[in-house]
């Protein structure tokens, strides 16, 4: 056997104490924290709730009614499919993706232009404010944008004022601020990434390609767009993976008659106080954007080990 | 081609407008609201300037818990990210290339999971754990302790980029030498490595408290008994606000910005130490010609005189004045109702449930009430007091200022 050795090695490196206590924390974190939770939500979706068993049924049995109940519905419900939270469901993935499209296109000049420049006063400035809003609560960025889209909020208050409108809009109902709302939690998360690799890119690449002849369009699509794909891919899959999992920006700005997937577990855990339902509907929402997330980095050839840089 | 340029600056330009805009213009807005007394966090219909919510958002029990409990989590998810994703990073340099990316992958997914469900599996875990325990294990599912836990899990990710990317620039031939020279495994580590990772454990340990700070997802299913502040915040936003959360979002803009200049005039400092840059002349020798600090003593100064006029500033009379503004408007719409139903010659004139009378107005009264209205003052003379105080406040949010009927009609009412 080889590990024995490595180890040895390991421990050899690190010496006896160091070596333990990192072993230690990083099985700590990667067992007791990362992988058992996980494992145990997982069979905890696959069981009744104790509250409302069926006759015959215990506690400790496997079942797949949480699962059913997602696609069917209640048992004995009149219509075929649980339509209502199938929507919420497919409304959240397509809203997550448009909000993740919207960030791109707003964030890539910026970055482009960051990444690009010298690093004079000013762009230092620009970083500056950039995060400052990123050092903000996150309910009080959600709240911000409902003082300003409200019935009584800034903009309406503008815009009657211009007389632009006679009645208020109702921009919550309509949901505008909640994906303007969602786009301004993670928009920072999208720019930064970006920006880190188009500043590696070489400006003589550039150049080189403007002396050639090459149009604004074909620089960007050649050069500046391939150099920045593991910017790109890690911004945007971040701010997919967080939007779809929000659950502050749709409590405060989403509106009444529509909701977001998280909310739907937060009623189940904390309203229904059905745990295992709960766990259920956060199985599939884990499984369900990580899936999209795969396919999506499959398509665009990108690999796992991009992400983050 | 000169006009070719022009133009993409024009559009730069704008870009970066929309863009900050977007980003700051939100928060410029929360920012005043805190300073207007309407009751209802707004900016337009705008009462009085007041630090009054300040003073609230000071007496509010709840604030102030979740405040300490926001710190007791903070500082303890510092504690156990940090270390871990120390550990996490320089066990990341010596593990088998064959394993490499699967311990890459395992150890970077908790950024990518929804924190809603880290919170969940966190909460379910412990549960179970605890219940394995039997009684006796009651501080497993104590909700500090799950709140830190869960925290910590994504947060250590985040380290863990912070010192990875240190760790790159890191000589491991500095700790064989060490090594070689007799030091022992922790002499070398304290002595070498710590000190070369000092400015990222840092900023490691600054990102992990503001993550902790601001976390909501997670917290909210495992705070238990003890709200963070974030919690307490997204209850009160939910079930009835006041702009004492907009005081403390400039409270929190204020330090971000203090610390954010300070940074940078430390920066600058050291700079110049090492003679990368050179001071402007003509400037006193503690302002050392850069923007950062100037901008760093108007804030401060600003902030101080801010808090001396706090003492002595009342907006009780601009308050008293906003209110009569208010009463003489009603008494110019009971007027105007009044005329309109002595022109259709009805005996009767119950002001309180007329059609034109809406309810629960208050926060949407006009901007300007109708204090500038000419027929506001004859009006007044005209009627007996007593009408005031079952008056319905104005309909919309700016009052009938614009509607022309409304000063003939009071001023016709003067005549009868």
């Amino acid at each position: 056997m080889k590990k024995p050795k490595l180890f040895a090695a390991y421990f050899r490196n690190n010496g006896l104490l160091l070596g333990g206590i990192m072993l230690f924390l990083v099985s700590v974190w990667i067992v007791i924290m990362i992988l058992l939770p996980q494992i145990f939500m997982l069979d905890y979706s696959f069981r009744p709730n104790p509250v409302n068993l069926r006759p015959g049924e215990m506690a400790d049995d496997y079942t797949l009614k949480n699962y059913r109940y997602l696609v069917f519905g209640p048992e004995g419900a009149s219509g075929m499919f649980n339509t209502v939270d199938l929507m919420v469901f497919v409304r959240t993935i397509i809203a997550a993706m448009l909000v993740t499209v919207m960030n791109l296109i707003l964030c890539y000049p910026l970055a482009y232009y960051l990444g690009q420049s010298k690093g004079t006063g000013f762009l230092r400035l620009l970083v500056i404010l950039l995060v400052i809003p990123y050092w903000i609560n996150e309910i009080l960025r959600a709240f911000a944008l409902r003082i300003i889209f409200g019935d009584v909020g800034v903009l309406n208050g503008v815009m009657m004022s211009l007389g632009l409108i006679d009645q208020p809009y109702d921009f919550i109902n309509a949901d505008i601020a909640l994906y303007a709302g969602l786009g301004y939690a993670y928009i920072l998360l999208m720019l930064f990434p970006m920006y880190n690799v188009i500043e590696s890119l070489d400006r003589n690449q550039i150049e080189a390609a403007r002396d050639m002849g090459a149009s604004w369009v074909r620089i960007h699509r050649r050069i500046v767009i391939p150099h920045a794909k593991p910017g790109i891919a890690s911004g945007m899959t971040m701010v997919f993976m967080l939007s779809a999992g929000a659950l502050a920006a749709p409590q405060v700005l989403g509106g009444t008659s529509s909701l977001w997937f998280t909310q739907l577990v937060y009623q189940w855990f904390n309203d229904t106080l059905n745990w295992q339902q709960g766990a259920a509907y956060a199985i599939v929402l884990l499984v369900a954007s990580i899936a999209i997330v795969l396919t999506f980095m499959k398509i665009f050839k990108v690999n796992m080990g991009d992400i983050g840089k | 081609m000169r006009s070719n340029i022009f133009f993409g600056r024009v559009a730069l330009g704008v870009y970066l407008i929309i863009f900050f805009g977007y980003l700051l213009g939100p928060l410029l807005v929360m920012g005043l609201t805190a300073f207007n007394s309407a009751a209802f966090p707004s900016i337009t219909p705008w009462q009085c300037y007041t630090y009054e919510w300040f003073g609230v958002l000071f007496q509010d029990d709840r604030i102030l818990n979740g405040i300490k409990n926001s710190f007791i989590v903070g500082i303890g998810t510092v504690i156990l990210s940090v270390s871990i994703g120390l550990a996490a990073s320089l066990v990341l340099t010596q593990i088998w290339p064959r394993w490499r990316s699967t311990y890459y992958t395992i150890i970077i997914a908790p950024i990518l999971i929804p924190g809603v469900v880290l919170g969940i599996s966190t909460l379910v875990f412990w549960r179970r754990v605890s219940e394995v325990f039997g009684g006796n294990a009651e501080f497993l599912n104590n909700g500090l302790f799950l709140t830190i836990i869960g925290q910590s899990t994504f947060i250590a990710s985040y380290c863990m980029l912070v010192f990875v990317a240190r760790l790159q620039r890191f000589d491991p031939g500095l700790t064989e030498a060490a090594l070689d020279l007799g030091a022992t495994h922790t002499q070398a580590f304290r002595k070498i490595l710590l000190p070369f990772m000092r400015p990222a454990i840092a900023s490691a340990a600054v990102l992990a408290f503001l993550a902790s700070f601001e976390n909501y997802n997670t917290t909210t299913f495992t705070f238990g008994s003890y709200p963070t502040l974030t919690i307490e915040l997204s209850q009160m936003v939910r079930y009835g606000i006041n702009p004492s959360i907009s005081a403390l979002a400039v409270i929190i803009v204020v330090l971000t910005v203090f610390a954010a200049l300070s940074a940078e005039v430390y920066r600058r400092r050291s700079k110049i130490k090492s003679g990368e840059l050179k001071p402007r002349k003509g400037l006193p020798a503690w302002m050392v010609g850069n923007v950062a600090t100037i901008l760093l003593v108007l804030l401060s100064f600003t902030v101080i005189s801010m808090a001396y006029t706090a003492q002595a500033y009342s907006p009780a009379e601009c308050k008293a004045e906003y209110r009569e503004a208010r009463r003489l408007e009603n008494q110019a719409k009971i007027e105007a109702l009044r005329a309109a139903r002595e022109a259709a010659r009805q005996n009767q004139a119950p002001v309180e449930s007329g059609p034109q009378a809406p309810a629960s107005q208050g926060a949407g009264a006009g901007a300007f009430g109708n204090v500038f209205a000419p027929g506001n003052l004859e009006g007044k003379t005209g009627q007996d007091e007593g009408e005031v105080d079952t008056a319905p406040p104005p309909a919309s949010p700016f009052g009938n200022v614009f509607t022309p009927n409304n000063l003939e009609d009071s001023s016709g009412t003067k005549g009868n």
